[in-house]
């Protein structure tokens, strides 16, 4: 009953999602004001919709009804609580009623909390946005639908969760990936109706800045949050590999970055209008285009979701119908004035152009790099090669360099020209000082230098102290200062600190792989790892063979547990990482095989300020959030 | 006790005696044992640090060729184990990285290395962006001037 | 010029479409062999039924041949042992055995229990030959012809219709 209440919902917001996304149109087209409507009212009706079709998938899971197939497929009765209700998007189909759900979200938010005077541009923005909604709830209803179900003999316990889901991050990192990609539909939305209307740039690029911001935000959090999570879980002390999907989630988030920036100079000056309207576009066709790769089964990934080539097809036509769509309106329609104010190479208009342009040619190249492996073999006839790691950071150096260089002194940079440039001496006086303290530290800490980490070091302490602007606290309203820039130096000072732990970790890590024998000890570095003990452990739904690891040096003694799990319904392992973690390191050490009686092999290693990364990117996320809701506020 | 001794001269007493005889049998009981194994056993023993550095970082740069998505730093699968012993075995040879991956190549094909080879076919993918960058700031200045 | 500007967008986009349009229709799961049309490698190796046999190349005598690898912790391999013993039972060609990773007796109760297709079996417990074919699992065959040429690699069960598909074709040459 529940599931067909679920089912009856999603048809509804099908439906309606079809009239709000054209009647509107017509109405403008005609100029016939009797077809306008409140969206208010109407996007209010959609959400609750859309929350009932997905509370009624979270009820079908905690009540373990396994009469719905998805359910079936991705729960067991073993599986605890909290699981179940994060299994609701555990696999494709699930997953797809969460999009629709935080689409609707931002709309609701979009139209709540933005004031505007102009009825018929909000009433096409939301049109355009419901359009979007219905082409998502058309794909779900047609080829993934969550609600279908095994009638009349519904099994008596389904297959169980993938065990490598089984785990706290799985609850919020997909939930907050999928909120960054669908808030990107709003500035979509308003660009393209910005478009239509010919609206002034400084005005639609005011009404879309806040929502790139806030979807940047939540992506940047959802990818952190990825990466922490591969690194604790998937037992090998990585935390970003290139792999094609989390490509997919870095791309549009450099593409957000961009777009909120070019936003800045859109609404100061009135400038970059076709800058504006296409970062709009490709940052949502790229969160699209991100989905696409992930299901249609055309990359291996550790990511893929269920393989199937006719989903995919369905999602490519989607991408199509709006892309297409948007691009045409685009070429065809003469929306933006052309600009008679003039800006100097020193300017910050000009810092803004660079900017946007290194983001948009790296992240092209990234996009390039995980689809080439494709072409490649299309070209060759059938020879394949693999794009990895090795060429995706020899290509973002160059790139981190540059716009590292630019983010240290960017702020200073006044609109038109700048007149004096005496700021560059005294950050590069104030860079080189910290710099070479925190040189002294690390070797202390380390005990090794290594020179091709230094640049990305001088690199992060520049970002740091060009956004600071340290020497001016002399002057009397430092604190002022500050309060007022606090969004963009969280922002900026976090991605200082996130460059630093990216430098430090991946030029000082060291790893082992050794055995033990239960009691034995390893030396590493200064760090003694004994093996203390091994026992059997029984869990809700799994088996494991858990280890006990002190870590111990002059200063600490710590123990950790690393395991390898079997779970029983599917019979999958999974191996659980021990971790030993302080403000300088981590000590990492994962369980390998059993050689002979109580003979195990274990990977241990050492990830110097590796907790730097997340801890940066957390203040990139807030940086953001805070400056998407003080535009909020202001509009 | 020491000082005591120290105002006389070291006298052999019997007491001395039984002293010295103690401490010595005590030091050869701990010389002979076993020593409490730090026993710093590698799975991939190396002699030369320079050589360690290499196997872990060519071992992060393989893929493993039965895996979704992983180097062979990152699997334990029957195959990527063989490979890595496989690239200590050469490493320990004195092998250079090159030849390594070479020997791999030949075998797997280029798939095995995460490092696309630079040839014809790839040259849009190592010289592309650093172009494109080259060509829209040759663009933009050229838009600009223009003005 | 402008125009241009413009327009370029939606041109590269749908050049983008279109590419990912192709990648959906075609899939190939497997590796592609780089050893097809090179020599079979050297090897010296025991055999699985005589441990004091060490087989080398030259034993692979009667060519056109298939090797294939194979496990007793390989499940698929089962599948396609029928088949095999096919081949043999009609005097197709000769099938040479590559015993990957796997534990003598064990492999030999198998052959025992379900019938050996092999002229020999390769000891290949440390899958050291394997690795110089650039094989990664089991089971894997490959087809050598009369000059001791690699000339094709299937991974996965070999039947029927792989047969025909992809092999029959070099023996009819």
């Amino acid at each position: 009953m529940i599931p067909e209440v679920g089912h009856l919902a999603l048809i509804a917001h099908l439906v309606l999602c079809f009239f709000a996304g054209i009647i509107p149109l017509f109405g403008i087209y005609f100029r016939n004001q009797a077809l306008y409507f409140s969206c208010k009212r109407i996007s209010l009706l959609l959400f609750s919709l859309v929350s009932l079709s997905f509370l009624c998938l979270v009820y079908s899971f905690l009540i373990d009804d396994f009469s719905v197939a998805y359910v079936a497929q991705n729960s067991n009765l073993n599986l605890p609580f909290y699981f179940k209700f994060a299994a609701t998007w555990g696999a494709h189909e699930g997953s797809l009623i969460l999009w629709i759900f935080a689409m609707n979200a931002w709309l609701l938010g979009f139209i709540y909390l933005t004031k505007s005077d102009d009825e018929s541009f909000s009433l096409v923005t939301f049109s355009i946005a419901c359009q979007v909604m219905f082409a998502f709830s058309l794909f779900t209803l047609f080829t993934s639908n969550p609600f279908e179900r095994i009638l009349p003999i519904p099994p008596i316990n389904g297959a169980d969760l993938n065990p490598s889901l089984q785990d706290i991050a799985f609850t919020v990192h997909p939930p907050l990936l999928y909120f960054g990609y669908s808030g990107l539909l709003i500035p979509f939305a308003i660009a393209v109706s910005a478009m239509i209307f010919q609206k002034e740039t400084k005005e639609w690029a005011a009404s879309a800045r806040p929502w790139a911001l806030l979807s940047c935000s939540f992506l940047t959090l959802g990818i952190a949050l990825g990466s922490w999570w591969a690194y604790y879980e998937l037992g090998w002390g990585g935390w970003w590999f290139w792999d094609p999907v989390e490509n997919a989630a870095f791309v549009p988030w450099l593409l957000s970055v961009a777009l909120f920036h070019s936003l800045i100079t859109s609404q100061t000056k009135g400038l970059f209008g076709k800058w504006s309207v296409l970062l709009s576009i490709f940052a949502f066709a790229t969160s699209l285009l991100g989905t696409f790769l992930v299901r249609s089964g055309i990359l291996t990934s550790v990511h893929a979701f269920a393989l199937d080539p006719e989903r995919g097809l369905f999602i490519l036509g989607i991408l199509a119908f709006f892309i297409i769509g948007s691009l045409g309106i685009y070429s065809l329609r003469d929306f933006s004035k052309p600009t008679t104010e003039k800006y100097e190479v020193t300017s910050k208009e000009f810092g803004f152009l660079l900017n946007n342009l290194l983001l948009v040619i790296l992240a092209v190249a990234i996009l390039f790099g995980t689809i080439f492996p494709l072409i490649y073999e299309a070209i060759t006839d059938g020879r394949q090669i693999s794009v990895g790691a090795p060429y995706f950071e020899a290509i973002l150096f160059p790139f981190a360099i540059l716009l590292g260089i630019l983010q240290g002194f960017a702020l200073y940079l006044s609109w038109g020209s700048t007149k004096s440039f005496t700021f560059l001496q005294r950050i590069l006086i104030e860079s080189v000082s910290i710099f070479t303290l925190l040189i002294i530290f690390i070797y202390v800490v380390f005990s090794s230098f290594n020179f091709s980490s230094f640049i990305t070091i001088f690199l992060s302490v520049w970002i740091a102290m060009g956004t600071l602007q340290i020497t001016q606290r002399f002057k009397s309203n430092y604190w002022e200062f500050l309060r007022r820039r606090a969004a963009v130096i969280f922002a900026h000072v976090g991605m200082a600190i996130l460059v630093l732990g990216v430098a430090v970790v991946s030029n000082y890590s060291i790893e082992r792989e050794i055995i033990l024998e239960k009691g034995d000890s390893y030396l590493l570095e200064d760090k003694q790892i004994t093996f203390n003990s091994m026992e059997d452990k029984l869990g809700p739904n799994y088996v494991s063979k858990l280890a006990k690891i002190t870590f111990m040096d002059q200063s600490s003694d710590h123990e950790v547990i690393t395991e390898k799990r079997t779970y029983f319904p599917s019979g999958q392992p999974t191996t659980e990482a021990g971790i030993s973690s302080n403000v300088v390191r981590d000590l990492y050490i994962s369980l390998g095989d059993n050689l002979q009686t109580d003979i195990w092999s274990f990977k241990v290693q050492i990830k110097p300020f590796i907790r730097w990364i997340w801890f940066g990117s957390i203040m990139i996320a807030l940086g953001t959030l805070i400056a998407g809701i003080k535009q909020i506020r202001r509009s | 006790m020491i000082k005591e001794y120290g105002k006389r001269s070291l006298q052999f007493t019997s007491m001395n005696k039984l002293i010295i005889f103690t401490i010595s049998i005590l030091l050869s009981v701990v010389a002979l044992s076993e020593e409490p194994s730090i026993s710093n056993i590698d799975v991939y023993p190396f002699s030369d640090p320079q050589k360690e550095e290499l196997f872990y970082s060519l071992i992060f740069e393989l893929r493993c060729p039965k895996c979704q998505s992983s180097n062979l730093s990152g699997s334990n699968s029957p195959i990527s184990n063989d490979l890595k012993r496989e690239v200590y075995e050469l490493v320990n040879e004195g092998k250079s990285a090159q030849q390594i991956e070479a020997h791999l190549i030949e075998r797997y094909g280029n798939f095995i290395v995460y490092n696309p080879p630079i040839e014809p076919a790839t040259l849009v993918l190592w010289y592309g962006p650093l172009f494109l960058l080259f060509l829209s700031l040759v663009i933009i200045f050229y838009i600009r001037r223009k003005k | 010029m402008n125009k241009i500007i413009d327009i370029a967008p939606l041109i590269i986009f749908v050049a983008l479409i279109l590419v990912l349009l192709t990648f959906l229709s075609e899939k190939e799961d497997q590796l592609e062999s780089v050893l097809i049309d090179s020599t079979f490698p050297e090897f010296s190796i025991a055999s699985l039924k005589d441990p004091k046999r060490n087989l080398s190349k030259k034993d692979i005598s009667e060519l056109p041949a298939l090797i294939n690898v194979w496990a007793t912790w390989c499940i698929a391999c089962r599948i396609e042992h029928p088949f095999l013993m096919d081949l043999k039972k009609n005097s197709v060609l000769k099938i040479y055995g590559l015993n990957y990773k796997d534990e003598r007796e064990k492999a030999l109760d198998l052959l025992k229990r379900d019938g050996d297709p092999y002229e020999f079996s390769i000891y290949d417990f440390d899958g050291r030959l394997a690795i110089d074919l650039g094989v990664y699992g089991a089971p894997e065959t490959f087809f050598i012809d009369e000059n001791g040429v690699i000339r094709e690699r299937h991974v996965g069960v070999i039947d029927k219709r792989v047969w025909e598909e992809k092999f029959a074709i070099y023996l009819n040459e």
